[in-house]
């Protein structure tokens, strides 16, 4: 084996022609870890003052040919302490390296380079690839919740749909909300389509300095993610793959048939009208939760090949994924395969690319099916004894809820396909000692598809179709970036210099085609074609989208005796989408400067800290995500502005939107302090944080006044200023407690306060949240000193048990079991004895306070483990679920367990009318608790000891089982404390009108290497 | 900046074949490229599938689909479905919430003179007629300026007017002083505008409408009708003048209008309703509704769906339903009752047989449009055209305001061919009225009023108009000095940052 190791090696030297000289000396050895002697595969042997080297081999072995007896070799490896070790006479030399305690040398990736940890200044949090990809997160992002100080995630458990993200609270109020992914040098706004067990790293630039550098793009935070290359050596084949299942947990319980029929006769009385239902009639009835979730499988596959030569390596992988949704029919499948080369053609030239590509096919589930869940009437059976379907429509239900979700279950066809092709090349160029060229290509090619279909069906009164239709949207994306940097590294003394100067272009363009045609058959898939349809009634539109970008940019890293650093970077940004406004350029700026006191003389003697560092940093970032050609006015057409005269059809078209008065550059700018300190031999570190984000002259898109006349009522400009202001820490303990355990443990918590510091429209504040979700009514407000989307209501003092109480109170027209709200405030600012919108204050901050989550990992022989813990503290959730009615949905069994049916049944809860009179307009009790606790990650590993590997044939072999999300605490009444904000926008943030439920994923894996 | 005086094509960079120099070449070429002339032309990008707004506003053509987006907007949700029967019809003892008990309680709001500021339909109201009064400012504002053919730019401008009017009237009954918006804003110190005096909206009304009056044709050619007529403008300039006791104005606008040669009462008052009769010689003004299979955007009207018949394919939401009041106030064997009202068990003239169980007793019939023109994937009845103006309206505001000048002959001429429409060939029903105590006279017109344009949005602002509305309905909830409006939303108020003002008792 190791003979076929050794003669490859040599054959590639001979391939590439190094020149050998007869008076070589060879030298063989093996490098070993100090602390368990095992083997080190893939550390450097270098022959110190030239560029000639080999890695060592998967045992740790390598052989390499030095020119004379005088030649240092130096021994290396990332997190190890480098060893630099004369030749002298002899041959073979066996090298144990110390591992780096203080992690100097870690390396970080930055913005278009590396930088070793110890000279960043700014806050920035890598994360390792391995701890992404043996978490069962589907989506890489997700797989960062608890890990990161400062960094909340708010999953989903929609198969297929990418977590939202916050770094450090609300960076922007408009337009994506996502950070910036860079994936191999390609911009990304998500990364769905990447397989976690392809990612080598994720790098969060937490704070404004480290993000400058990215401009416009930076607002919302970046992630740098570089995924696997091959190293040298022999090839290695990875298989990683589990089998789990999905489950729902926490779930909610819904009033039973007979329950739910006492609250339609109650709801009815209180509107003056009889009984509808006799609750003697019914019992438990149907659990439609029940009848529709499902514990739902998921598969995943991962096989990757890499490896190399010291001149090429490469690495390829293929995904799949196969994910059941918790609702019945629900899939998601995804496959990728990557391919990746890296070329040294030349000692001064290399080449490499990253090819990607990720197919998606998804089973769509109904958009409204948990609304149906949850409001469904349990009186009505899935189906009839005769095996018809159950009809709302026998029971006088009422259009609220007035279909059976089966029936929506079973009718439901819609599949969603995505395809994306991605794909970077570089060339990197030493011109001459220090100065190194690199010239980038990325682009990415995207083409989706959505297919929905709805047959002719008659299925009940209200669910049926007479007339089938079949729609196709297809969005298609073609989007590239190329990117030229000029790097200059120098030492000299004590200097350490390095710096980089760069030029960037962007070309983004979408474009989605809509068919849909009526009358289409289907007896087969086949079938589906917008031409099968009938001709009349085809309809066919398309839209689209173009902006680019070109940017400019330079950086210098500066650093003495690893003592003082100083950090300094600008970047200047066009955008197309500012040019008509004449502000098409921005600039964004920053510093950043370290102390590493430790290194000082005179910290030499003490023994306290093995690192203390002290960091401060300033940047500004901007946000070009808003739409395109915001303030070019254009002309609105389409079937609704059509008029019809003389019974047929006069196109219309006009103009009703009014245009922001001129957007301009929405700016962050941030400081950041930080301390890095590393106690008792590096068993523990600590990192602390303290950041001001300010964003200014924020872009929302807010509602405006009616009477302008606008068709949406809405208008995007710069409105505000805000901030985020917060304390982060993360502390991390690792040790080793005799020679078969190990263990690490990890806190890290933010605190965020995010609060507005002005509204451009001066007193007025900003008012959202409303259509579809709070009945109409504006449930947020963003105003100077609040944080930005605050709650705003009525406060509730108890609930009118009678009409006497009703007569002397502020509300007149109130029924007995209707909220009784509190008189604050008049027209001259003082209670005026009756209720109306200036009654109104703030009730709740969907902002959260305190983020936090704790890592640990426990190895002990042959067994590891992985406890991992996440919570957010201090936010409040508008559960608009409760009020949002129409008239006989089903309530919750709590809201029926205490709900008022009665003088003195209750003096919390309200009536079974809480939708109606002045009881679903935003109040005080649909404001709770968001926080939550839980066991995010549980899992138990074991690893063949190397006797049954050998006796497989394997490299490694581990098998583990693994729990997410088992446990969760929390108070909320909702379905999910994780309440994803309506469209991603702040100031519609931690409203819950339906939210997918929470579920716990179990699974069992195995790890194989060959 | 630092880069920014350099300059080299892009193309040198990208296809410099003399690879063998890279080195240098490639990283001095990366730095010098681009900036000034290059970067515009990457920076300045077309708006992507819209047509620019600078653009329009260039020919006939643009001036023409600008008034037609107007006259669109008038069949849309906020201005024909649940708003209106919110504002102007669930306040009026004609019609109550219908559907089931507890679907869409916050009519019974309206209903019982117990709705807030915050409800949803008075903020949908005001948006929708605001709407219809951009589109007619943008008209307004930008067609003045177009080259193109005189006549036919003032007879545009003036439809803008018509409808500009029939949105203010629309919005001052409902709220009494509101924002007075006669322009495009052009920038944001003009987004928020006070309230105007109701006076002085009314005064822009009837200025739109005299301006519109003046210009408008007496009727179109075939593939025009729908378009506001100069009938139709004077009609509303009636019924305006008459919600402020111009009774001299009423009788003119009204006798013009009856001159004019162009109307008269269509024989079957049920027939009048359905569609084959919709744009007959009776009609004044209506918004045009159409089933177009092909444009399921512009077949959107949902106007009959929501007061259809509960319960049956082809029906529809069942709300704005007729009272048992409303059933019994009609004089004895008037055939206006059953054309008005759809009972439960009966079956409609068109053949329609209506369940005899089912939610609701009656249904309104004017809105109705028979089952079996339902077709699946539209709202049922979008064919339905909204009345908004009727020749026989015109009849009674010229009676009453001749009663009220003392011209008794004129009134009841003008009163009985209403009632003589009504009451057909029968010789039992519906007597001349031939009172000539002018307050007699006046109650039996209003009576006729009421029976006539039953269920057709009148009956809550003419009662109010009437000054009867304590004694009308009262018993429902109804207060003098704060039930005459209703709020301003409170939505609108919250944005205007105080400077719209509540109405008293709100």
């Amino acid at each position: 084996m190791k003979t076929t190791v050794r003669l490859l090696y040599i054959l590639v030297f001979l391939c590439i022609g190094t020149i050998t000289f007869a008076q070589e000396i060879n030298v063989t050895g093996k490098v070993t870890s100090s602390s368990d002697g095992s083997p080190l595969p893939g550390a450097s042997v270098l022959i110190k003052g030239t560029t000639t080297g080999v890695p060592t081999d998967v045992d740790g072995n390598y052989t390499i040919k030095v020119p004379s007896t005088q030649s240092v070799l130096v021994f290396s490896m990332i997190g190890m302490i480098a060893q630099e070790v004369p030749v002298g006479t002899q041959t073979s030399l066996n090298v144990a390296l110390q591992e780096d305690a203080r992690a100097l040398n870690e390396v970080v990736v930055v913005g278009y380079g590396t930088q070793r940890k110890l000279d960043v200044t700014g806050s920035v949090v890598q994360i390792k690839g391995e701890d992404i990809s043996k978490q069962s997160s589907m989506n890489a992002v997700s797989g960062l919740q608890g890990k990161v100080a400062g960094v909340q995630i708010n999953n989903s458990g929609k198969p297929g749909e990418a977590p939202q993200i916050r770094i450090r609270g609300v960076g922007t109020a408009y337009g994506s909300a996502n950070p910036l992914y860079v994936v191999d040098g390609v911009w990304f706004d998500d990364i769905s389509f990447l397989n976690s067990g392809d990612i080598e790293s994720m790098n969060i630039l937490k704070d404004a300095s480290s993000q400058s550098i990215y401009g416009v793009r930076a607002a919302n935070g970046v992630v740098l993610i570089t995924t696997k290359k091959g190293k040298s050596g022999k090839a290695v084949v990875d298989y990683n793959g589990f089998v789990g299942f999905q489950k729902v947990t926490n779930q909610i319980k819904m009033a039973n048939a007979n329950e739910y029929a006492t609250m339609v006769n109650e709801l009815s009385n209180v509107n003056g009208k009889g009984n509808v239902l006799d609750p003697s009639q019914y019992g438990e009835g149907t659990d439609w939760y029940h009848q529709i979730l499902r514990n739902a499988l998921v598969t995943n596959h991962q096989l990757s090949v890499s490896g190399g030569s010291d001149k090429t390596t490469y690495n390829f992988s293929l995904g799949y994924l196969n994910q059941d949704g918790i609702v019945e029919k629900n899939n998601f499948k995804r496959y990728t395969a990557r391919l990746q080369n890296d070329f040294q053609i030349a000692k001064f030239l290399k080449v490499g690319y990253t090819a990607t590509g990720s197919f998606s096919r998804s089973r769509d589930e109904a958009a409204n099916i948990f609304r149906q869940l949850y409001t469904a009437g349990p009186v009505v059976p899935v189906y009839y004894a005769d095996g018809a379907y159950g009809d709302p429509t026998d029971y006088n239900l009422g259009d609220g809820n007035n279909y059976n979700p089966q029936v929506t279950i079973d009718y439901y066809n819609q599949l969603s396909k995505k395809t994306l092709l991605t794909a970077n090349a570089y060339a990197e160029v030493n011109l001459f000692k220090g100065l190194t060229f690199k010239t980038s290509l990325g682009g990415r090619y995207g083409q989706d598809e959505t297919r929905s279909y709805t047959p002719e069906y008659v299925a009940t009164f209200k669910q049926r179709n007479t007339t089938s239709s079949l729609q196709f949207i297809r969005p298609q994306t073609r989007y590239w970036i190329f990117e030229n940097t000029l790097t200059y590294t120098k030492e000299f003394g004590n200097h350490n210099l390095t710096a980089l100067i760069g030029q960037s272009a962007q070309h983004d363009q979408s474009y989605t085609m809509t068919a849909s045609a009526l009358n289409v058959p289907y007896t087969r898939e086949g079938d589906l074609y917008i031409a099968l349809g009938n001709a009349d009634g085809r309809n066919v539109t398309d839209v689209g989208d173009l902006a680019t970008y070109a940017s400019y940019f330079g950086r210098v890293n500066y650093s003495f005796s690893d003592k003082y650093l100083l950090n300094a970077s600008i970047r200047a940004d066009g955008s197309s989408k500012f040019f008509q406004g004449g502000n098409a350029w921005g600039y964004f700026p920053s510093v950043g400067a370290g102390w590493v006191i430790s290194n000082e003389g005179f910290m030499k003697g003490q023994t306290i800290f093995d690192n203390l560092k002290l960091r401060g940093s300033w940047g500004k970032i901007g946000n070009a995500s808003v739409p395109s050609n915001l303030s070019t006015l254009t002309v609105a057409t389409g079937g609704g502005l059509a008029a019809i005269f003389g019974g047929t059809l006069n196109t219309g078209a006009s103009i009703n939107t009014i245009i922001p008065p001129v957007t301009v550059w929405e700016r962050g700018v941030g400081t950041d302090v930080g301390l890095e300190a590393a106690f008792l031999k590096s068993r523990l570190s600590v990192e602390l944080d303290y950041y001001i984000k300010k964003t200014e002259r924020a872009i929302f898109d807010i509602p405006v006044l009616r009477s302008i006349g606008t068709e949406s009522g809405r208008i995007v400009g710069n409105q505000a200023d805000f901030q985020n202001k917060g304390f982060e820490f993360a502390l991390n303990w690792r040790d080793d407690i005799g020679k078969d355990l190990s263990y690490s443990i990890g806190f890290n918590g933010g605190m965020n306060n995010n609060t507005v510091l002005s509204v451009s429209s001066g007193a007025n504040p900003i008012y959202d949240g409303g259509v579809g979700l709070t009945s109409g009514a504006l449930a947020t407000r963003t105003r100077v000193g609040d944080p930005i989307g605050s709650f705003y209501g009525y406060v509730v003092d108890g609930i009118f048990q009678n009409a006497d109480e009703i007569a002397k109170s502020a509300q007149p027209n109130a029924k007995p079991g209707d909220f009784k709200y509190r008189d604050i405030s008049g027209t001259n600012g003082t209670p005026d004895g009756t209720i109306t919108g200036l009654d109104r204050q703030v009730i709740g901050n969907p902002n959260p306070k305190f983020t936090y989550g704790i890592n640990t990992s426990w190895n002990y022989r042959n067994i590891d483990l992985m406890l991992d813990f996440q919570g957010v503290a201090k936010v409040d959730i508008y559960n608009a679920n409760l009020g949002w009615r129409y008239g006989n949905e089903n309530f919750t069994k709590d809201f029926y367990d205490n709900r008022w049916h009665g003088e003195g049944t209750s003096n919390t809860y309200p009536s079974a009318n809480i939708g109606g009179g002045a009881n679903y307009q935003p109040n005080t009790f649909y404001v709770q608790s968001g926080s939550y606790f839980r066991v995010r990650n549980a899992q138990i590993g074991f690893t063949f000891p190397q006797a049954v590997n050998e006796k497989l044939k394997v490299r490694k072999l581990r098998l583990y089982a693994n729990a997410q999300n088992p446990l969760n605490f929390f108070k909320y009444k909702g379905l999910s404390p994780e309440v994803r904000a309506n469209e991603n926008k702040p100031t519609q943030a931690g409203i819950d009108a339906n939210v997918y439920p929470l579920s716990a994923t179990y699974n069992f894996g195995i790890n194989v290497t060959f | 900046m630092l880069l920014s005086n350099i300059s080299i094509n892009m193309k040198n960079i990208i296809f410099n074949k003399n690879l063998k120099r890279t080195g240098l070449y490639l990283g001095l070429a990366s730095l010098l490229m681009v900036p000034s002339a290059c970067d515009q032309g990457f920076l300045d990008v077309d708006p992507q599938g819209k047509e620019a707004g600078v653009v329009f506003w260039q020919s006939a053509d643009d001036a023409t689909k600008a008034v037609n987006a107007m006259y669109a907007n008038l069949r849309g949700w906020t201005n024909t479905a649940f708003a209106p029967i919110a504002v102007e019809s669930m306040g009026s003892d004609d019609a109550e919430k219908g559907s089931t008990a507890s679907d869409a309680t916050f009519f019974n709001d309206y209903d019982n003179f117990s709705v807030g500021s915050s409800d949803g339909q008075l903020a949908d109201f005001w948006a929708g007629q605001y709407q219809n009064v951009n589109y007619a400012n943008q008209v307004l504002d930008n067609v003045p300026a177009i080259s193109m053919d005189e006549t036919l730019k003032a007879r545009l401008l003036a439809e803008a007017k018509f409808v500009r009017a029939y949105s203010y009237f629309r919005l001052v009954r409902a709220f009494g002083d509101v924002p007075l918006r006669l322009n495009v804003p052009k920038d944001a110190t003009e987004y928020n505008l006070p309230r105007t005096p109701k006076a002085d909206v009314y005064a822009a009304i009837e200025k739109d409408l005299t301006d519109a009056a003046a210009v408008l044709p007496l009727s179109y050619g075939k593939s025009d009708v729908g378009r506001a007529t100069k009938g139709a403008a004077q009609a509303l300039h009636a019924k305006v003048s008459m919600y402020q006791q111009k009774w001299q104005q009423v009788f003119d606008l009204t006798n013009q209008v009856m001159t004019s040669g162009q109307y008269s009462l269509f024989s079957n008052y049920e027939a009048l309703f359905r569609i084959p009769n919709e744009n007959s010689t009776e009609s004044i003004f209506e918004i045009q509704n159409e089933l177009i299979p092909s444009n399921k955007d512009a077949s959107n009207s949902q106007y009959s769906q929501v007061q259809g018949v509960r319960g049956i394919t082809g029906g529809g939401w069942g709300f704005n339903v007729p009272t048992k009041e409303l059933a019994a106030s009609y004089e004895t064997g008037d055939p206006r009752r059953d054309a008005t009202i759809i009972f439960r068990g009966e079956t409609t003239p068109s053949g329609d047989a209506i369940p005899a169980t089912g939610d609701n007793p009656m249904y309104n019939q004017k809105s109705y449009v028979p089952f079996g023109l339902y077709v699946s994937g539209f709202n049922e009845g979008s064919q339905q055209n909204v009345r908004v103006l009727r020749y026989a309206e015109v009849l009674l505001m010229n009676a009453e305001a001749a009663n009220e000048l003392g011209n008794t002959a004129q009134a009841l001429a003008s009163l009985e061919l209403v009632r003589a429409r009504a009451r057909g060939a029968s010789k039992t029903i519906l007597p001349k009225v031939t009172t000539t105590d002018k307050a007699a006279l006046r109650t039996a017109i209003w009576n006729e009023r009421h029976s006539e344009l039953a269920m057709e949005f009148d009956r809550y602002f003419d009662v109010i108009r009437q000054g009867r509305a304590a004694t009308i309905f009262g018993p429902k909830g109804w207060k003098a000095n704060k039930n005459e409006v209703w709020p301003i939303p409170q939505n609108e108020i919250d944005l205007s940052a105080g400077v719209l003002v509540q109405n008293p008792g709100y």
